[in-house]
């Protein structure tokens, strides 16, 4: 019982990753501009990556028929979800943060912009 | 649509299918039996071969067993080259050195602390995989490729400075790589020096004994499989192709500036 409830949870959160892919790569299409579209592309790591690994390693539990492994594979699942979970953000923020800074992407269109605020403050 | 996308579409999916299509045909004319050939049961009998102490390379992994053991010599030669390239590049850069004086900048707080994080876990990653070198795919230089990556994040997240500063200098890491090679070099003819004291026969690049020379490395230790002399080229070349690394990743990172008033 406890298995199955397992693994269709887990098939659930893999369906959700792949929704957050499709949606992502509609986005990365469709979006207007750099930031949007890095907007999207987090979308497709978090959404897209991280939850259908944490689906997999429920699976993973559920199957009994796997023996051992099972717990190798959620193990190593969750590891690789965690560490995606802790890199991808930050990889977005640094090029976020070096294409405003170099000023080579477009900023249109813009509704509020606090990040050169922030800098116009502390420049004076 | 453009025309350009639409032919960026279309030669995408000619290029997929013509992939899938040669490799679903495998080749053209007469293609070999796909069972396990001569020369691969050759080497699957021989990388470990408990029965036959004299014809076996005491680690469960061929890839290494192959690298290290059956063409032993040639591996040592790839690394006496690749440290011949670094020495070059060393002598190219000699007499530039890297300022530790001015302050480095680094990159924002957030990338820091999440670097931070992973300057841990890549280490214990690449020292995995050196010290697993006999058992699972892995070994020395693809350990020492990984541990590279350390140096890269630090040098564009803290900054090469910064990195001098906390005593990655490059007398040190000279030292390093050094030590390295000195140590595979130990490591191919150790059997031949412990042969020449007991006073018996060994061959150089030895690893475990031989019809007419019967000493060797230790295969088992306790219960756990050793390697004989794969674990200690394994952890010699890790450390020699990681100090290779980061020395050349160092001098490329130096500003054009400060090299130009050494080399003009």
């Amino acid at each position: 019982m406890i298995n199955e409830i397992l693994v269709y949870v887990g098939e659930a959160l893999v369906l959700i990753g792949v929704f957050c892919d499709i949606a992502a790569s509609i986005g990365m299409l469709r979006f207007p501009n750099f930031y949007t579209r890095m907007h999207a592309a987090t979308v497709g790591t978090i959404g897209g990556a991280v939850v259908p690994l944490i689906g997999v390693a429920l699976m993973a539990l559920g199957c009994d028929w796997l023996g051992t492994y099972r717990f190798f594979l959620a193990g190593a699942s969750i590891v690789a979800g965690i560490l995606i979970m802790l890199l991808a953000p930050v990889g977005t923020h640094v090029l976020a943060l070096a294409a405003h800074r170099a000023g080579l992407a477009p900023k249109k269109p813009l509704v509020f912009d606090h990040l050169e605020e922030e800098r116009a403050r502390r420049n004076d | 649509m453009k025309k350009s996308e639409i032919c960026v579409i279309i030669s995408i999916v000619i290029f997929i299918f013509s992939l899938a299509y040669i490799t679903s045909l495998g080749g053209l004319g007469y293609l070999p039996p796909v069972d396990v050939r001569k020369l691969a049961q050759i080497y699957l009998a021989s990388t470990y071969n408990p029965y036959q102490p004299t014809n076996t390379s005491s680690g469960y992994e061929s890839v290494t067993a192959i690298i290290w053991d059956f063409r032993g010599l040639d591996t040592f030669f790839e690394t006496a080259v690749f440290y011949g390239a670094i020495i070059a590049s060393v002598a190219i850069y000699r007499g530039v050195e890297i300022s530790s004086k001015k302050k480095s900048i680094g990159m924002s707080p957030i990338a820091k602390t999440v670097t931070r994080l992973s300057l841990i876990l890549i280490p214990i990653v690449a020292a995995s995989i050196a010290f697993h070198g006999h058992l699972t795919p892995g070994g020395g230089f693809q350990a020492g490729s990984v541990a590279t990556v350390v140096i890269v994040l630090s040098i564009m997240v803290f900054g090469l400075r910064r990195l001098v500063q906390k005593g990655v200098t490059k007398p040190k890491i000279l030292l390093l790589r050094s030590l390295g090679l000195i140590g595979i070099g130990l490591t191919a003819i150790g059997l031949v020096l412990a042969g020449l004291v007991i006073g018996v026969n060994a061959y150089i690049f030895q690893n475990q004994a031989k019809a007419m020379a019967e000493i060797s490395y230790p295969m088992w230790i306790d219960d756990v499989l050793f390697g004989g002399s794969l674990l200690f080229f394994n952890i010699f070349e890790f450390v020699a192709v990681m100090a290779g690394f980061t020395l050349v990743l160092m001098l490329f990172s130096i500003e054009e500036e400060e090299v130009k008033k050494v080399i003009k």
